[in-house]
């Protein structure tokens, strides 16, 4: 089966500095691969040279075969590429209802069918479903600004799916989301991920949340993928254990 | 609505001038409100599409040309040179971008000024006439009152439509978070020049009925001071609401009036002054205040 992502001798430095030093990796279709490494190994800077935010000193990023280096984060986007990041982004002054419509509304039609077209964009249901799917029912009219840490960070995920991507790259989905929420948000990435045959790339610190989610983890360290595999690998592997998680 | 079209009735001529005068600054706000209420692109550049849409309007009728010959090139120069002006914002934002547009409407100002064989410069364009509509002359203050109400009435539901729209949601995104919009498929490069030329064709409309309401044009009325004007209105009436322009029109055009007649020496200072409190106090205009209060 042919990858999904793939990246070849991706780099790229700040100056001296080398924040993502020659790497390489395949996503297959459906895979939910971990990203894992301790801070400042270049998890979010591969991040977002993949996903058009920052130019890649070198390297090659191609998705379904097609070359993306240098693409804009919108174009990757209509190319079925979601991310979210790793500080919270959701827009404070639409209700929860309108950040997910607005999440899909580029895919729909052209920009002129749009601007004379329906004021949901035809994705008024879409988003009515995607608000029951994660639990956000009773919020759907409320502006994302006055939700809950936890519920912004639900909803940040959620927009992230709402265009139908193949390809989602999520960027600490854990951080700071209590242990409750936290069992639901990966319920439904594990749904979406059967339903929609999505594939995920996850940077992670929540080792439990990564290690019960991913079916394989790379290790970055200092830039680098020092180690790769599935969960148990991982975890054995006494490198990452001396870089990472420790004794 | 029914109180714009009583309004008129039992004014003096000036009285009449000066509502006139409210609608056609509410209409460059509510340009300028698009480009910096809901897009978030700061624009010291409004009161330069005024005057390059009341010197096409002023240039155009007194050769002869209809009114709407001067609308349809106003607003398709407005439209052109507004889209070129959002360049710089897809490099520069904030005061950076404030400079840029500044350093425009400089530019346009001594344009008017300078090429006197096309604007006659500071000696200004006189006689400018108003318009004929299917045999109906607006030619009486109160009849050109209610044809300016009418331009107002139709760019008030083309904005309301526009900003009740996906792009009105793009343009709420690309203000709140232009990163994450990217990442969502909005293509935040022209979503921004497309608030820039979209508020600038606004600011040319106005224009256009500027020059037949004055019927005298010289290029000082455009200078930085009515970019300024404009940007004072919108950040009273209430930046990012629908009525923000209209209220913060009024507030510029007819409180100083107004209070003119009380004391003359001290309105000035008092209107500065509460514009600064209003300011330092609540950032999002009377509408803001008013919704705060609301809300409690």
């Amino acid at each position: 089966m042919n990858p999904v992502l793939e990246v070849r001798d991706l780099a790229k430095a700040f100056g001296g500095i080398r924040a993502v030093n020659g790497v390489s990796f395949d996503v297959r279709e459906g895979e939910i691969l971990g990203l894992i490494g301790p801070n400042g190994s270049g998890k979010s800077t591969l991040f977002n040279c993949i996903l058009g935010q920052l130019a890649p000193s070198a390297g090659e990023v191609r998705i379904d075969g097609r070359g993306i280096t240098g693409m804009r984060p919108c174009q990757l986007n209509r190319l079925g590429v979601g991310r979210t990041f790793q500080l919270l982004q959701v827009f404070p002054q639409l209700t929860v209802r309108e950040n997910l419509i607005l999440a899909g509304q580029e895919h729909q039609k052209s920009m002129w069918g749009r601007l004379v077209g329906r004021r949901d964009a035809g994705l008024g249901e879409a988003a009515d479903r995607m608000i029951e799917f994660f639990r956000l029912s009773a919020l759907a009219q409320e502006k994302a600004g006055s939700l809950s840490y936890g519920q912004q960070k639900l909803l940040d995920v959620a927009m992230a799916f709402m265009a139908g991507p193949r390809l989602v790259l999520l960027d600490e989905p854990a951080g700071g989301v209590n242990p409750t929420m936290l069992a639901g948000l990966r319920e439904r990435l594990r749904e979406i991920n059967a339903m929609q045959r999505a594939t995920f790339v996850v940077i992670e610190h929540n080792m439990e949340f990564v290690m019960s989610l991913c079916t394989r983890v790379l290790v970055l360290a200092e830039g680098r993928i020092i180690s790769e595999g599935t969960p148990e690998e991982v975890r054995a592997d006494p490198k990452v254990i001396e870089a990472y998680l420790g004794g | 609505m029914i109180a714009l079209v009583a309004a008129p009735f039992g004014l003096k001529p000036y009285g009449i001038y000066l509502l006139s005068l409210w609608v056609v600054m509410t209409i460059a706000a509510i340009g300028l409100n698009l480009t910096l209420g809901y897009a978030g692109q700061i624009s010291l550049a409004q009161g330069a599409f005024v005057g390059i849409g009341a010197y096409a309007a002023a240039l155009l009728t007194t050769s002869g040309w209809p009114l709407w010959m001067a609308f349809l090139l106003a607003i398709a120069l407005s439209l052109a040179i507004g889209w070129l002006l959002g360049y710089p914002a897809l490099r520069v934002q904030h005061h950076y971008l404030a400079f840029v547009t500044l350093s425009f409407a400089t530019l346009v100002f001594l344009m008017l000024r300078n090429e006197e064989w096309l604007t006659k410069g500071v000696y200004g364009i006189s006689g400018i006439p108003r318009p004929t509509l299917f045999g109906w002359a607006a030619k009486a203050p109160i009849a050109f009152y209610f044809f300016c109400l009418g331009i107002l009435t139709l760019v008030s539901l083309a904005t309301w439509w526009l900003v009740r729209s996906p792009w009105g949601r793009a343009f709420t995104a690309l203000r709140e978070n232009p990163i994450r919009a990217d990442s969502l498929g909005v293509d935040t490069r022209r979503y921004t020049l497309m608030a820039f030329a979209i508020g600038s064709a606004l600011g040319g409309i106005s224009g256009v009925l500027y020059a037949p309401l004055v019927q005298f044009i010289e290029p000082t009325a455009f200078n930085l001071n009515l970019s300024l004007n404009l940007l004072l209105m919108v950040m009273v009436g209430g930046s990012g609401y629908f009525l923000g322009p209209f209220l913060g029109a009024a507030v510029s055009v007819l409180l100083p009036e107004w209070a003119r007649f009380g004391s003359d020496a001290l309105y000035l200072i008092m209107y500065a002054i509460a514009v600064m409190v209003l300011m330092a106090f609540c950032p999002s205009g009377l509408l803001g205040l008013a919704h705060r209060v609301l809300k409690r």
